[in-house]
C-alpha cells in the first residue's frame, strides 16, 4: 500500500470521528454554530483527501454533503435531525469505503453507485424541511440498525461453536420479530412469531436463520446502496495490515542486536573449544539473548495491533438510530479510541460490543419520566471505553440507568430452572447478576423493544472468551450497570504448562489449570463409557488424554494416576496425563488448513527442540 | 536558486500531496511544514522563509487570516492560499490579502505558474 494510502486511512478516520462527534452534538444544539463549522471542516477535509488520493466516488459523495452542510451554514437549510441523519449515512459509507481500502490499497471498485445514491438523497434533502420527527425508517427500508441487529441474530444462530439451543434460536426469532416491528414490518414480524407459536417445535437454527436472511434479503432490494447485511457477506478477511515506519524500525534494530548476540556466543563457542570455562560468558549471553527474545516477540506482536477506533467509531451512529427508534434521549461517550489491542481481538468485538450497548440503551436506560422521578438528568449517558492495563486491554460499556433488578434476575433464574432455589437463595446480588451470562437466560417480562435484557449475553460471553478474554458485570441499584471485557492485549501469547502423554507432549494453557493431583485408580469410577473422579465433594468428568485425541488405549487404572484439574468455560474436569513437565511462555499458532478444526486443540508451538507443541482447547475437551 | 518553501496545513495527507509535486517541480528547494496559523507564524518568525503555501481550511485562524497577517508581517513574502471550494468570495479575499489562489487537490500546471511567479519576485526583492 502506498504512503498517500496510508496516510488517507489514518486522517480519514479520525475525520469521521471528529465530524461524527459534531453532527451528534449539533443534533442537541441545533444552534450550535461551532460544531456545524466543525462538521462541515470535516466533511470539506474528507473531501479533499479523497481528492489526493483519486477516489471520485468518494469526493462526490462528500461534496453533496457538504453542499448541504454548507447550506446550512449560511441559513438557508435548516439543521434538522433528517440532515444530521443523511450526513451520518454518509460518513458511514465512508467507514465501509475505508474498511475496503484497508484491504485492497484501492477504492472500491463499486463505490460510484453507493456514491450516486448519496448524492440523491442529499440532492433532495434541502427541499425537506420536516419536523424534528424520526423519518429514519420509512416503511420499506429498513434502516441500518435493523438490519444490523437482524445481522447480530443471524451470527447468532450461524454460530456453530456451541450446540444449537433452543432458547437462543427462540430468542433470536423473537429480538428479530421486535425489531421488525420497530421498523414497521408487521408482515415479516408476524412470519416470524409463527416460527416461534408453538415452543415444543421451534424450528432448526438454519431454518430460523433462513428466514431472517429472507427478511434482510429483501431488504437489499429496497434499499439504496449497499446495506451493512451486505457489507458482512462480501467483506473479505483483511489479509493486510498497515504498520508504523516505527515497528518495522524496531524489528531492524533487534535484528541487528541479535546478530550481535550470536556473534558473542561463537567467541564463546571458539573458547569452550580451546578447553576453557565458558559457564559464566554463557550465562551472561543466555541472558542477552533472554531479553532480545522477549523484545523481538513484543516488537512482533505490537505489528499485529489496531486501534479501538476502527469498531468504536460505528456506535454514535447506531446508539443515535436506538434512541430514535426507542424515544429514550441518550448519548454515547467514547473514550480510549487510540488504544490498540491484537487485530484478530479488535474486528471481533463489533458484535458482542453491539448486543450490550444495545442492552444498555434498551432496557439499562429508564424512560425520560422515571429519569426524572430518580433525580436524573432526563437524558441518559452510556460510556464506551478502552483502556490498556499491562497486558490486557479492558472495555467496558457503563450506563447511568436503572441497574440489574437483582430480585428479578433471582425470580426469572427460579422460573427458567437456571439454578435450584436453595442454591439462589444463597447467592450473593453479585452471584444472581452473573447469572444473566446463563444460555437462554431473559427476564422475558422486560422485553419492550429491540432486546430483552440477558439475550445474547451468553453470546456475548462465549465471544469474549473464545477471544481470550472474559466478561464481568456490575450493577447497583439506581446507579447503572457497567459490562466490562477484559481481554488480552494478544492473542498469541500464552503461558502453558506441558504434559506428556502416550509419548506426546501436550501444553495447557495455565490459566486454566486448578491443580495437579495424584489419584489412586480405585478412586475413578465409570459412568457409562465415560469416566469420573470426586474431588472435594464434586464429581468431574475424567478424560484421559491420549484416548481422547486416538493415541492410545485405554489406560490401566489400577495404579496411581496423574491428573491435572482445569477449567474452562465455567466447567471444571480433569485430565489424566503420563507426567508433568514445565511451564514455558509460548507463541501460539493457530491450527491452519486440515488442522484448522481439529477437535480440542487451540493451536500449535514449535519448541525448543524441534518437536510441535499441541495446545489444547479445554473448553472444547470439556464440553 | 534555492528557495525555503513553507507548507501549512492541518492535514498531513495534504501535505504530502503538495510536497510531492513540489518534488517534481522544484526538487532543490528546502521544504518546511506547519500545521496551523500559530505554528506557521512562529516558523516565519524563526527561519528565513521565501514562499508560502496555505491551505484555507484550517481549524482556529483559517487560511486567509493568516494570509492578511503575513501580508502585515511580511508584505513582500510570495503567498498562495490552497482551497477545494472554489468560490468567488474565497477568491475575493485572497487577491485582497495580496495572495494567489490555487484549486484543490493541487495541479502541478497550478502550482508551477505560481511558483515561475513567485520565484520572479523573490529574486528581484
Amino acid at each position: 500500500m502506498n504512503e498517500f494510502v496510508e496516510q488517507f486511512l489514518i486522517e480519514c478516520r479520525e475525520l469521521v470521528e471528529q465530524g461524527t462527534h459534531d453532527l451528534l452534538a449539533l443534533e442537541e444544539r441545533p444552534g450550535d454554530r461551532e460544531r456545524l463549522d466543525g462538521a462541515f471542516r470535516a466533511f470539506h477535509t474528507l473531501k479533499g483527501a479523497a481528492g489526493i488520493v483519486d477516489f471520485e466516488a468518494m469526493a462526490t459523495a462528500l461534496h453533496a454533503a457538504e453542499d448541504v452542510l454548507s447550506a446550512a451554514r449560511a441559513g438557508s437549510v435548516a439543521v434538522t435531525p433528517g440532515l444530521i441523519g443523511d450526513c451520518l449515512s454518509c460518513l458511514d459509507q465512508v467507514v465501509q469505503w475505508l474498511d475496503a481500502m484497508e484491504v485492497t490499497g484501492e477504492p472500491p471498485p463499486d463505490a460510484a453507485t453507493a456514491a450516486a445514491a448519496l448524492v440523491q438523497r442529499f440532492g433532495r434533502a434541502p427541499a425537506v424541511q420536516e419536523a424534528p420527527a424520526a423519518q429514519e425508517a420509512p416503511s420499506g427500508d429498513l434502516g441500518v440498525v435493523a438490519a444490523e441487529l437482524l445481522g447480530a441474530q443471524l451470527a447468532l444462530l450461524d454460530d456453530t461453536s456451541s450446540e444449537p439451543s433452543a432458547g437462543r434460536t427462540g430468542s433470536a426469532l423473537k429480538v428479530a420479530a421486535n425489531v421488525l416491528r420497530h421498523a414497521g414490518r408487521e408482515t415479516d414480524a408476524v412470519r416470524l412469531e409463527e416460527m416461534l407459536a408453538r415452543p415444543e417445535a421451534l424450528p432448526h437454527p438454519r431454518a430460523a436463520a433462513a428466514a431472517i436472511a429472507g427478511v434482510l434479503s429483501g431488504r437489499l432490494e429496497l434499499a439504496e446502496g449497499p446495506s451493512p447485511a451486505h457489507r458482512e457477506t462480501a467483506e473479505p478477511v483483511a489479509r493486510g495490515l498497515r504498520i508504523d515506519i516505527e515497528r518495522v524500525d524496531a524489528l531492524v534494530n533487534l535484528t541487528a542486536e541479535l546478530t550481535v548476540a550470536k556473534n558473542a556466543l561463537a567467541h564463546a563457542a571458539a573458547r569452550a573449544r580451546a578447553g576453557e570455562d565458558v559457564a559464566g560468558l554463557l550465562r551472561d549471553q543466555h541472558a542477552v539473548l533472554d531479553r532480545l527474545v522477549g523484545e523481538l516477540q513484543a516488537a512482533v506482536l505490537n505489528i499485529r495491533v489496531l486501534p479501538m477506533r476502527q469498531v468504536f467509531q460505528r456506535f454514535p451512529r447506531l446508539v443515535r438510530e436506538m434512541v430514535v427508534s426507542l424515544g429514550k434521549p441518550a448519548h454515547l461517550l467514547t473514550d480510549g479510541e487510540g488504544v490498540e489491542a491484537d487485530k484478530a481481538i479488535v474486528e471481533a468485538l463489533f458484535e458482542p460490543l453491539l448486543h450490550v450497548i444495545r442492552n444498555a440503551v434498551d432496557h439499562g436506560i429508564e424512560d425520560p419520566a422515571a429519569r426524572e422521578a430518580a433525580g436524573k438528568p432526563p437524558g441518559a449517558t452510556v460510556r464506551l471505553s478502552a483502556a490498556r492495563h499491562g497486558e490486557h486491554v479492558i472495555i467496558e460499556v457503563a450506563d447511568d440507568g436503572r441497574g440489574i433488578d437483582v430480585e428479578r434476575v433471582r425470580q426469572k433464574a427460579l422460573e427458567q430452572g437456571v439454578a435450584a432455589p436453595e442454591a439462589l437463595a444463597a447467592m450473593s446480588p453479585a452471584e444472581v447478576v452473573e447469572l444473566i451470562f446463563a444460555p437462554g437466560f431473559s427476564t422475558a417480562a422486560q422485553v419492550t423493544g429491540l432486546s430483552g435484557r440477558g439475550v445474547g449475553m451468553d453470546a456475548v460471553r462465549t465471544a469474549v472468551e473464545r477471544l481470550g478474554g472474559r466478561v464481568d458485570v456490575a450493577s447497583r441499584a439506581g446507579e447503572g450497570t457497567t459490562v466490562r471485557f477484559t481481554l488480552p492485549f494478544t492473542v498469541m501469547m500464552s503461558r502453558v504448562m506441558t504434559v506428556e502423554s502416550a509419548g506426546q507432549m501436550f501444553g495447557i494453557p495455565l490459566e486454566a489449570i486448578v491443580e495437579t493431583i495424584r489419584l489412586p485408580g480405585e478412586a475413578v469410577s465409570g459412568i457409562g463409557a465415560a469416566r469420573a473422579f470426586v474431588l472435594r465433594d464434586r464429581t468431574l468428568p475424567l478424560i484421559d488424554l491420549a484416548q481422547l485425541l486416538g493415541e492410545g488405549e485405554a489406560s490401566d487404572l489400577t495404579a496411581e494416576i496423574t491428573v491435572v484439574v482445569v477449567s474452562a468455560a465455567g466447567q471444571l474436569g480433569g485430565l489424566r496425563v503420563d507426567r508433568l513437565g514445565e511451564r514455558m511462555d509460548v507463541m501460539l499458532k493457530p491450527m491452519e488448513g486440515l488442522l484448522a478444526g481439529a477437535f480440542g486443540m487451540a493451536g500449535t508451538t514449535l519448541m525448543g527442540d524441534g518437536r510441535v507443541l499441541i495446545v489444547l482447547d479445554l473448553q472444547e475437551l470439556l464440553q | 536558486m534555492a528557495f525555503k518553501i513553507l507548507i501549512v496545513d492541518d492535514s498531513k495527507l495534504a501535505r504530502m500531496a503538495v510536497a510531492k509535486v513540489l518534488n517534481t517541480l522544484r526538487p532543490e528547494w528546502a521544504r518546511v511544514e506547519a500545521t496551523d496559523a500559530a505554528e506557521a507564524m512562529a516558523l516565519i518568525r524563526q527561519n528565513d522563509i521565501d514562499i508560502t503555501l496555505l491551505d484555507f481550511n484550517m481549524p482556529g485562524r483559517d487560511g486567509l487570516e493568516l494570509a492578511a497577517d503575513l501580508k502585515m508581517i511580511r508584505p513582500e513574502m510570495p503567498v498562495a492560499v490552497i482551497s477545494a471550494n472554489v468560490q468567488r468570495e474565497v477568491v475575493t479575499r485572497a487577491g485582497e490579502a495580496g495572495a494567489a489562489f490555487l484549486p484543490k487537490p493541487l495541479t502541478e500546471s497550478a502550482l508551477a505558474a505560481f511558483l515561475d511567479e513567485a520565484e520572479q519576485r523573490v529574486g528581484k526583492a
